[in-house]
């Protein structure tokens, strides 16, 4: 932590514009005197001695498809993304997106702590949760008003909280502050350490022990997530999220971190949201623009008869005019449909209670569960085996009319996936009835497993469903479908 | 310049039982006393060894250096040459020997205790509280459901949770170790439990707490890359709260969604299952 802060100290100045705040450590040098640079450079330079020089900056990587466009509608795209979201050394906290940054108010406190040129006392309005570090502290009042600097630490027991510069003259006594982004910064160093090597650190699922995986890491970056408790159309909520990376998920190689405290957990899910929500922006601008302007279009567009010239400034002119607001478009859209996935109103619950587990309940699961409306045998297989007749088919690349190379079912992200084997009774998005109500009424997002809610199929025909998945794994070995032998055990409720 | 020598030769051993009589003030040490009545015969043991071993070791660094501070004057008549003494020779061999059968034969209750099946205590063997299964990297557990016993396969009443695995306090308890994949080892290191999880086996282990607390619960044997990532917890609760634990487990993983009515349901197809 000490070194990459000292890191930051030494990256070029900037400044968040408005509605932005740089959470990291951008803090300008002539802006606030800057007394003691020395004391800061002879110190990294000594640890840079002895730990062996730079470490590898961590970057946001681009997209495939972002990297394929002509260079100016990357370039635009490249720094509006990073314009709003930073890059992990120096994030931003962009207020219109729909990111809990963390916020905290507070102002310089008296009493017994002392005032000096880099450290007050100061006195939170609500306890601060997590560690300060490195987040952005901007004065709201007096002097300084307007001006930010970082966070070098905050001791809460002492409630001195240490600058990470140097304000010559100091802060006067209750100058009121507003900190930014601790929660994000918290997460990032708990993503760095816990999942980086997974999910990488763009969010793109291509950590260095991605490919040794199978199935491989979520990318983040489409915004969509397969374990939901929200409808079909909705993104995934903070509680799914949390509870994902709380339990695990049971048959793949993403670890439960159940030791992670309340807020770690809390903020690691932010800093996974907001990769999320990064992606997807870049995604936004990026689709508004492959259409005229990537590599394979730019060709096309040549061959017809058009001049370079001409394409450049079209561009040009797009990137002047229409950018902004594909922008706040793009950003509006983003910030209503993830908060409305922590509505109550995205989460699917079931209107009527479970359908008692009886044999007749599984009888009539098992029924819908190879009947036409359903279709489920086709891709999970006449005993569930996860091998029905779909998985032998070549399907179709969404959104495309072309098909896949390989027979078998794929997801959104080109990974080939099989149906569940429900036999083995593990339930990736867990095992409560009411998660696998709620794969079955909304699908699993990113995948063909397709959504039956509200449509195809009532709330109780549902549950039957729910019921005979559940019974699979207890099954005798020769059931013939669909007769008496459908379960040895029919579940008996413990008192 | 030989008692130069003398004296580095000295200062090593010297200094090695100096560190280990620090190490317990400076926390290099057991983490804590054994919160098991197992692993308090267990540091016993460790005790008496380690006494019997310190005797051994400065006795013999003392003569040595004796040795080898009379060696290094130059005024010493001159040294005797000899085939050796016989006497001598069964002396050294039958010492050692009496000491390490001791050892054997003292500690064979603890060992017994710990890993003879038939000398664990009936209580446990009779409801082992959970199957832990070690996975490549994770401690996933199997609880029976309330009121039942353990089965070898799994049930559809089973209780399921990962890295979190809680027991009743102040009696004896045992668990059955199993691996998913390749060689774990479950350690509990202030329990002083060790016990490796071998895949195809189905490994029973007992130990208890005798205090509420939370331990480690950690992967003793390298596993692959995500080794160090084999952390859980165990917690020791009352009866009571342990009770009350596995009920809101089953309560929380038969729930159905449905506000309130989460209770109904299961009672719906208690009476169903009756009926049957
Ligand atoms: C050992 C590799 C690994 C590590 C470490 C890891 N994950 Fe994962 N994660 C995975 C894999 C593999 C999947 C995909 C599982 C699947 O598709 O069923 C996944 C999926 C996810 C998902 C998507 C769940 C969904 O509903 O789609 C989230 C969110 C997630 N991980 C968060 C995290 C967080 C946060 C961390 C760090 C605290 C983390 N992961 C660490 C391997 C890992
Ligand atoms: C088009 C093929 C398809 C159909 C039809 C289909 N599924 Fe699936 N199902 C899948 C795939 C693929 C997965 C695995 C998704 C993943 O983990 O990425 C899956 C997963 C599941 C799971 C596992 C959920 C979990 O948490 O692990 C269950 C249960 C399930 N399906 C039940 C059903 C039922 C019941 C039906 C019929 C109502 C059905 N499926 C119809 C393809 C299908
Ligand atoms: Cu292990």
């Amino acid at each position: 932590m000490t070194l990459f802060r000292l890191h930051q100290l030494l990256v070029q100045p900037k400044f968040g514009s408005a509605g932005r705040q740089v959470i990291a450590n951008n803090f300008v040098w002539e802006v606030l005197p800057v007394r003691n640079r020395a004391s800061f450079l002879v110190p990294a330079a000594l640890m840079a001695v002895v730990i062996g020089c730079e470490q590898p900056q961590a970057r946001f990587e681009l997209t495939e498809r972002t990297k394929d466009l002509m260079s100016p509608a990357r370039t635009a795209v490249a720094d509006a993304v990073e314009e709003n979201f930073g890059t992990p050394n120096d994030l931003v906290a962009w207020l219109r997106s729909p990111t809990r940054y963390g916020d905290n108010t507070g102002h310089v406190a008296g009493g017994d702590g002392t005032v000096s040129a880099d450290s007050f006392p100061a006195e939170f309005d609500e306890p601060v949760a997590s560690d300060l570090s490195g987040a952005a502290l901007r004065f709201t009042s007096g002097k300084y008003q307007g001006q930010q600097v970082p966070v070098g630490q905050f001791d809460a027991d002492a409630g001195q909280l240490v600058l990470g510069a140097v304000l010559d003259p100091p802060v006067e006594q209750d100058t009121q502050f507003q900190v930014v982004g601790d929660v994000l910064q918290h997460g990032r160093m708990l993503y760095m350490t816990h999942c980086m090597h997974c999910h990488g650190v763009s969010g793109d699922g291509e950590g260095p022990t991605a490919q040794y995986l199978d199935p491989r890491p979520r990318e983040y970056r489409l915004g969509i997530y397969k374990f939901t408790s929200t409808k079909q159309t909705d993104k995934a909520s903070t509680d799914d999220l949390q509870r994902t990376v709380k339990q695990g998920i049971p048959g793949t190689y993403m670890p439960s971190f159940m030791l992670l405290k309340d807020d770690e957990l809390a903020a690691v899910v932010e800093y996974v949201r907001f990769l999320s929500i990064r992606g997807e922006f870049e995604k936004k601008l990026v689709d508004e623009l492959y259409g005229d302007y990537s590599t394979a279009a730019v060709n096309d567009r040549l061959e017809s008869g058009e001049s370079e010239d001409e394409i450049e400034s079209q561009l040009t002119a797009y990137i002047q005019d229409d950018l902004p607001s594909t922008v706040d478009f793009a950003s509006s859209d983003l910030a209503s449909s993830w908060t409305n996935a922590d509505t109550e109103a995205a989460v699917v619950v079931p209107e009527k209670s479970r359908v008692p587990d009886t044999l007749e309940s599984r009888k009539r699961g098992r029924a819908l569960y190879v009947s036409d409306r359903t279709k489920c045998v086709t891709c999970h297989g006449p005993k569930g085996r996860g091998n029905g007749s779909a998985t032998n088919d070549y399907w179709k690349v969404p959104g495309s009319n072309e098909t896949y190379d390989s027979r078998g079912l794929h997801d959104l992200w080109g990974n080939k996936l099989s149906p569940r084997d429900l036999t083995r009774g593990i339930y990736r998005g867990g095992r409560r009835p009411i998660d696998l109500y709620r794969r079955v009424y909304a699908g699993i997002k990113g995948t063909p497993m397709p959504a039956f809610g509200g449509t195809v199929l009532k709330d109780d025909e549902i549950w039957d469903l729910v019921n005979y998945v559940m019974s699979i794994p207890f099954e005798s070995e020769q059931p013939s479908p669909g007769n008496e032998q459908l379960a040895v055990t029919v579940s008996d409720q413990p008192r | 310049m030989a008692k130069s020598w003398c004296i580095f030769f000295i200062f090593w051993p010297t200094l090695a039982l100096a560190v280990c009589w620090m190490a317990p003030a400076w926390g290099w040490w057991f983490p804590g006393d054994a919160a098991s009545t197992l692993g308090a015969r267990i540091d016993d043991l460790f005790y008496l060894i380690l006494i019997i071993v310190s005797v051994v070791f400065v006795g013999t660094h003392v003569g040595l250096a004796y040795v080898l501070w009379r060696g290094s004057s130059f005024n010493e008549p001159k040294a005797l040459f000899t085939h050796g003494s016989h006497n001598l020779e069964v002396i050294w061999t039958i010492v050692p020997s009496g000491i390490l059968l001791f050892i054997a034969l003292y500690q064979m209750d603890v060992w017994a205790d710990y890993r003879v099946q038939s000398a664990f205590p009936p209580e446990a063997v009779r409801a082992p509280v959970a199957e832990v299964t070690a996975r490549q990297f994770e401690w996933r557990i199997r609880y029976p459901a309330p009121g039942k016993t353990l089965q070898l396969t799994p049930q559809p009443d089973d209780l399921y949770t990962v890295n979190d695995l809680h027991i009743p306090v102040g009696r004896p308890v045992m668990i059955q170790l199993r691996s998913d994949d390749v060689q774990h080892s479950f350690f509990v290191p202030m329990l002083r439990v060790k016990q490796d999880a071998v895949p195809g086996l189905v490994i029973p282990i007992w130990f208890d707490s005798v205090r509420s607390d939370t331990y480690e619960l950690l992967c003793a044997e390298l596993c692959g890359w995500g080794h160090y990532k084999m952390k859980a917890r165990v917690v020791a609760q009352s009866d009571a709260n342990f009770k009350s634990y596995l009920a809101e487990l089953h309560r929380e993983q038969f729930d159905d969604g449905v506000p309130s009515a989460a209770t109904e349901s299961s009672e719906a197809a208690e009476t169903a299952s009756k009926s049957e």
